[in-house]
């Protein structure tokens, strides 16, 4: 019953984030794709299509980013953050509401891949799991929110 | 142990009779806070800062509460102050969005705030505990009104989409209910003997005595429907008077059903120490704390001002800043010192001379994400209609928060709430949605627990940290490892550079912590600032 409700609720919630369930859960999170967690997590940055933006700081663009050469660069910042960019490495026993958002090594090489393959940046090497799963995660646990 | 106390607690008392009768109320307050009475918070009462060097001169970047903070008492202490802000107006996070406001969020999207004249949605910082004395001391010093927040609300909701068929519980009813079933199981073991070890005989009657009176128990130590547990929980029909005034006892929810609906889960939200009764909020909104702070400061405060590069030398540090909108040929500005308020992912960001250390500290410490909107309805249905007034409602639906106007009570006519208050992943994804597909699934989500958004919903505000051009999220996220790693390379001051603000505090997203490291900060600039004396 509880699994028909979830599934309802998911169908309900779909819309413009294409064909991706709208609210990741404990559940529905780790079955993300590179392009869900994009058009999920990361555009609330780096915004649609990869642009960045500026204010006060600036959200980098990732078009044309000369780091991206290094595919190690790009998944090191999603496991571990960067200047105030939060870490999606840590270990998956976090609480979804407060805490950090954890991303499995698969779906992190996804998210990888395919940020390394849109926006005009044109990296053809495909990095696998256990790629991601040899460089450094953050440790666990941190401080919920106020 | 009482008879303990009590001696101490005399003694304690002719001790601070003396010191109030002979030095006044700001020294008894210190010896307060010394002896443990009233140390909640680092603040220790308004910071000395006699002494000042003729000339000497402070530059602060960041005009947020902890920016504002330092140059009202640095420039009250005879320096000369200047401050520079990216924003169009004092405050930062402190802020209130109004009808008739108009806010930009990176990327360019902007939104027209429609709400009524007097009706505003507090998108930062919301509430003051009574302990925050830095805050409590500010906002008195500045003539702010304060309002009770009403952290707990016994008629609020605790809501979960999983259990009771979707259908909000009043917060006092799962209390209640959580209270007594526990209560019961404890009594029942103890009765049985299987507490033996733990407790002793005369401890026993006591502690069976003191569940009853907790829990609402019967004589045989059972939590079943009476006078007494709907005293509690709430009288299916309540008490009045006349003929009419029977009441009707209600029913308490079952133990394994009140378990599974997670909703205990909301119980505490009151215990935590931050979020103890007595809290408030600024008459008016959050946003006038800074308002009235850009008042007394007047031109002090340089607007529009976008620090891109920070340099120092021996003798002091130069600012390199353009305009906000990065228009107009980069001017500098130069003082003796430097507090630098601005936010680590920004920091983070500008060239700085500090040390390895520093630098790796401002790296070091992620953004938290964090998401509110507010809504306009007609009419203010949450009173009218469910006899809400202030306080909270908890949901496991993604909008996480309902928080009712503590302000403004049975007054005719439309209301804001704040329609949700997220944080976590679920923060991340309304962060990446257009403003108005926000607040439209805010409306959705939130009529789940009150039908009447859809009928009485007029207009809303979006803001998502993580898209505030001043502040590139919500607050300093530390962890244990990151504390023990970088803290206190983050607090130094180096040669003539300090740090302030929340994510310099162990209170990360308090306004109180953003005071304090601000105090902390100036207090130990104005010792290396007396002790170069003139040469500063």
């Amino acid at each position: 019953m509880r699994k028909l409700l979830l599934l309802l609720s998911i169908a309900a919630a779909a819309s413009a984030f294409g064909d991706s369930p709208i609210f990741t859960s404990r559940a529905t999170l780790p079955s993300l794709n590179g392009e869900q967690i994009y058009a999920h997590i990361c555009q609330g940055c780096h915004m649609p299509g990869g642009q960045g933006a500026v204010g006060a700081g600036y959200y980098p663009k990732l078009a044309a980013d000369k780091n991206f050469v290094s595919w190690q660069f790009v998944a090191s910042t999603v496991l571990k953050g960067r200047n105030g960019m939060p870490p999606f490495g840590y270990p998956s026993n976090q609480d979804i509401n407060s805490g950090p958002a954890h991303l499995t090594d698969a779906q992190i090489a996804d998210v990888v891949n395919y940020v390394r393959s849109h926006f005009g940046n044109t990296y053809k090497a495909q990095v696998t799991a256990q790629q991601v799963a040899a460089l450094p995660h953050p440790a666990a646990e941190t401080i919920g929110p106020q | 142990m009482e008879n303990g106390e009590g001696s101490i607690s005399l003694s304690r008392r002719q001790l601070l009779h003396m010191i109030g009768t002979t030095a006044g109320a700001a020294a008894m307050y210190q010896a307060m806070s010394s002896l443990g009475l009233a140390a909640e918070s680092p603040y220790k009462g308004p910071i000395d800062l006699q002494g000042a060097p003729r000339n000497a001169s402070v530059l602060i970047l960041g005009a947020g509460m902890a920016g504002l903070t330092a140059a009202y008492e640095l420039r009250n202490a005879g320096y000369k102050v200047q401050v520079l802000e990216y924003n169009a107006r004092p405050g930062g996070r402190n802020w209130t969005l109004r009808g008739g406001d108009r806010y930009t969020e990176l990327g360019g999207l902007t939104q027209q705030c429609e709400f009524d004249k007097d009706l505003y949605i507090n998108p930062g910082p919301w509430r003051i505990p009574y302990h925050h004395h830095g805050m409590m001391h500010y906002t008195k010093l500045l003539g702010i009104a304060l309002e009770p927040f009403f952290q707990v609300n016994y008629n609020a909701y605790l809501h979960s989409s999983r259990a009771f068929g979707g259908k909000p519980q009043r917060f006092r009813e799962v209390k209640a209910d959580y209270q007594g079933h526990v209560a019961e199981l404890l009594a029942k073991a103890t009765r049985q003997n299987a507490l033996d070890a733990a407790v002793s005989t005369e401890d026993k009657q006591i502690l069976l005595e003191s569940l009853r009176h907790w829990g609402a128990l019967d004589k045989n130590y059972t939590y079943s429907p009476s006078e007494q547990v709907s005293d509690r929980r709430g009288f299916a029909k309540n008490r009045g008077g006349g003929l009419s005034g029977r009441p009707v006892q209600s029913d308490p929810v079952a133990l394994h059903d009140l378990l599974d609906s997670g909703l205990w889960s909301g119980i505490a939200s009151g215990d935590v120490f931050d979020m103890q009764t007595a809290l408030f909020q600024p008459a008016d909104g959050m946003g006038r704390i800074g308002e009235a702070f850009g008042r007394e400061l007047g031109t002090l405060i340089r607007y529009n001002a976008k620090v891109t590069d920070i340099h120092q030398d021996e003798r002091g540090v130069t600012v390199t800043y353009v305009g906000s909108q990065e228009s107009g040929a980069p001017q500098t500005a130069r003082a003796d010192w430097c507090l630098c308020t601005i936010p680590l992912p920004i920091l983070a960001q500008i060239p700085m001379n500090v040390s390895q250390a520093m630098a790796s500290a401002i790296s070091a410490v992620p953004s938290a994400p964090a998401f509110k909107a507010g809504l306009q309805f007609k009419r203010r249905f949450w009173e009218e209609d469910e006899q809400i007034y202030g306080g909270i409602t908890y949901t496991d639906l993604p909008i996480m928060n309902i928080g009712y106007p503590n302000t403004g009570f049975q007054s005719r006519g439309k209301g804001v709430l704040l329609g949700a208050y997220i944080w976590g992943l679920r923060a991340m994804e309304f962060t990446a949605m257009p403003p108005q597909e926000r607040v439209q699934r805010v409306v959705d989500y939130g009529s789940q627990i009150h039908p009447q958004y859809h009928q009485e919903f007029e207009n809303g505000v979006a803001v998502a940290w993580h898209r505030a051009p001043f502040a590139l999220g919500c607050f300093g996220m530390w962890s244990t490892e990151t504390r023990a790693k970088h803290y206190e390379d983050l607090c130094q001051i180096e040669g003539r550079i300090a740090l302030a603000g929340e994510h310099a505090s162990f209170l990360g997203g308090w306004q109180e912590g953003a005071v304090t490291s601000s105090l902390d900060a100036i207090g130990r600039i104005h010792h290396r600032a007396v002790a170069l004396g003139e040469k500063a």
